[in-house]
């Protein structure tokens, strides 16, 4: 199995705080993993460390064999798609703009047109309002246009930051039958939640972090009922 | 009131409304894409207008494409020199920053060129009235109204019709997130500039037009006039910067008018108690930018 992502003994600060303590975690090439924690355990700075909008303190990120760049619009030429945490839409433009836009990277224009207009078919109600400012959307339908957003780059790993947050139970199961047909088209996906049932249900592996650390980690089936779960996930507050 | 006057007062009010906003936009799209008030924008303006004055010998359809690439060229220089390397600056450093470019032109310009004000005629024979169903109208207020919409125009197919347009719409919203998908922040950064300097160019020749002259510090009183506009129509968003442009245009125009003529000398003073009472009710502008996420 090829590794995709390989990130050895990673730490990252905030002034004095220290929000990553040595992570280390690998990502294989079409695997599905998932990174749980509650609030703070250091999830959302992990990913903004491989995405390059924070610089770690210490370690290593190795992408596809080569040492991350930390220029942010390089990420995603190297075939990172990142969904933000908050979903960040562009607000101010429309639906099909925002479609449009994810496709920043791509030459070929018409199999682009032809994605999007395949994505507007499987969502009727983003095609109706495709020249509506997506701002205006629901919570839901914007974690939707983001996620199609990211994919319209033609990634080879998607990274997502708590997809379900803040969204209504159905809407979250809408949100996961989208990433698990993405997943079989054999795209590579670290997704991160606090929503740990819901990330375990999905992802082949499943690393646990709390205070900065990677406290368990193993195949999701066997990992919720792993002696230690709830204290992994639970314990090691502040 | 008859109609000629009303009619008259129109043009008077869209000329001169039409230059505010045209100098309004320019500061906007570099303050909507990467939330810098650039000072420096007056300069820009002189830049052009010297080049104007350098070019006086040659026919207007060589001058003034020349003096328009000036001004350009001055915006990416600034850009290049000034504000690239301060890109991950905070906002008051940036903010510093233009006001030493401004000064340092102004200085530049004296010592190079001297501080009186040189003779320019970049639109030589449009002051001719022209007759229009009754009204005479001055061919430099018709050419002025013209060419401002046309840039309007421009800039709106521009902006809402090109992918670099695009690009730069996503990044005036959300700069970090625009870069995650893929847009290159110094191909958006520069692009503000080139069509800030293109549009400090417009100005450059309608301005000298009008005044017939460049000095020194030729840009900075219309361009503290469009600062003025983009706050009353909200920071960041360009049709307020368009909005507030006319409004300023045409109140200026009126108190011109109306005013008594001893009380005419304190235009400027009315006109910013009229700001005042504007802002004190829309303290944000009136068409406030929707999102004003931090730059990087």
């Amino acid at each position: 199995m090829v590794e995709l992502l390989a990130i050895d003994n990673l730490s990252a600060r905030f002034g004095r705080i220290t929000a990553l303590n040595g992570v280390s975690l690998h990502v294989n090439e079409g695997e599905s993993v998932a990174l749980i924690g509650p609030n703070g355990a250091g999830k959302s700075t992990l990913l903004s460390c491989i995405v390059g909008l924070v610089r770690p303190a210490g370690g290593a990120i190795r992408y596809a064999g080569k040492t991350v760049t930390s220029r942010l619009e390089d990420t995603v030429r190297s075939g990172i798609a990142f969904v933000p945490e908050n979903r960040r839409v562009f607000g101010s433009l429309t639906v099909a703009e925002n479609l449009e836009i994810g496709a920043t990277i791509r030459k070929d224009r018409a199999e682009v047109h032809r994605e999007i207009a395949q994505f507007l078919e499987m969502f009727p109600n983003l095609a109706e309002r495709r020249d509506e400012l997506a701002g205006r959307l629901s919570g839901g339908e914007q974690q939707m246009l983001v996620i199609a957003r990211a994919v319209l780059s033609k990634p080879r790993f998607l990274m997502l930051d708590e997809p379900s947050l803040g969204l209504a139970p159905l809407i979250v199961n809408r949100v996961y039958e989208m990433l698990n047909d993405l997943r079989k088209t054999g795209l590579t996906i670290l997704v991160i939640e606090q929503n740990s049932g819901r990330a375990l249900g999905f992802a082949d592996r499943t690393y646990v972090i709390n205070g900065g650390r990677i406290r368990l980690q193993g195949p999701s089936a066997e990992l919720a009922d792993a002696p230690g779960f709830d204290d992994a996930y639970f314990g090691y507050g502040d | 009131m008859d109609s000629t006057l009303f009619l008259q007062l129109c043009v008077d009010a869209l000329a001169v409304g039409g230059l505010y906003a045209l100098v309004a936009l320019g500061l906007g799209v570099i303050f909507s894409v990467m939330r810098l008030a650039n000072f420096a924008h007056a300069e820009l303006v002189t830049c052009g207008g010297y080049a104007l004055f350098l070019l006086s010998d040659w026919p207007p359809y060589v001058a003034l494409p020349l003096g328009l690439l000036v001004a350009v060229l001055a915006a990416i220089l600034t850009e290049r020199v000034a504000f690239r390397p301060l890109r991950k600056a905070d906002q008051t450093t940036m903010l510093i920053a233009s006001f030493t470019v401004s000064v340092f032109i102004q200085r530049l310009l004296i010592f190079v060129a001297g501080s009186r004000p040189k003779p320019v005629d970049p639109l030589p024979g449009i002051n001719a009235p022209i007759d229009l169903g009754g009204i005479d109208i001055s061919g430099q207020r018709l050419i002025t109204i013209l060419v401002c919409l046309g840039c309007l125009l421009g800039l709106r197919w521009l902006l809402l019709r090109t992918s670099i347009g695009l690009h730069m719409r996503a990044a005036a919203e959300d700069f970090s997130m625009s870069q995650l998908v893929g847009v290159r922040a110094n191909e958006v950064i520069i692009a503000a500039f080139v069509i800030s300097g293109a549009l400090a160019g417009v100005v450059a020749v309608l301005y000298t037009a009008e005044t017939g002259f460049v000095h020194p510090r030729f840009g900075v009183q219309i361009v503290l006039v469009g600062f003025v506009a983009t706050v009353i129509g909200g920071m960041g968003s360009l049709p307020g910067a368009v909005l507030g442009g006319f409004l300023v245009g045409g109140l200026t125009t009126l108190l011109q008018a109306f005013l008594p003529a001893g009380l005419r000398e304190f235009r400027e003073a009315f006109l910013f108690g009229v700001v005042i009472l504007v802002l004190l009710v829309w303290p944000n502008g009136i068409l406030s930018a929707r999102s004003m996420k931090e730059r990087v």
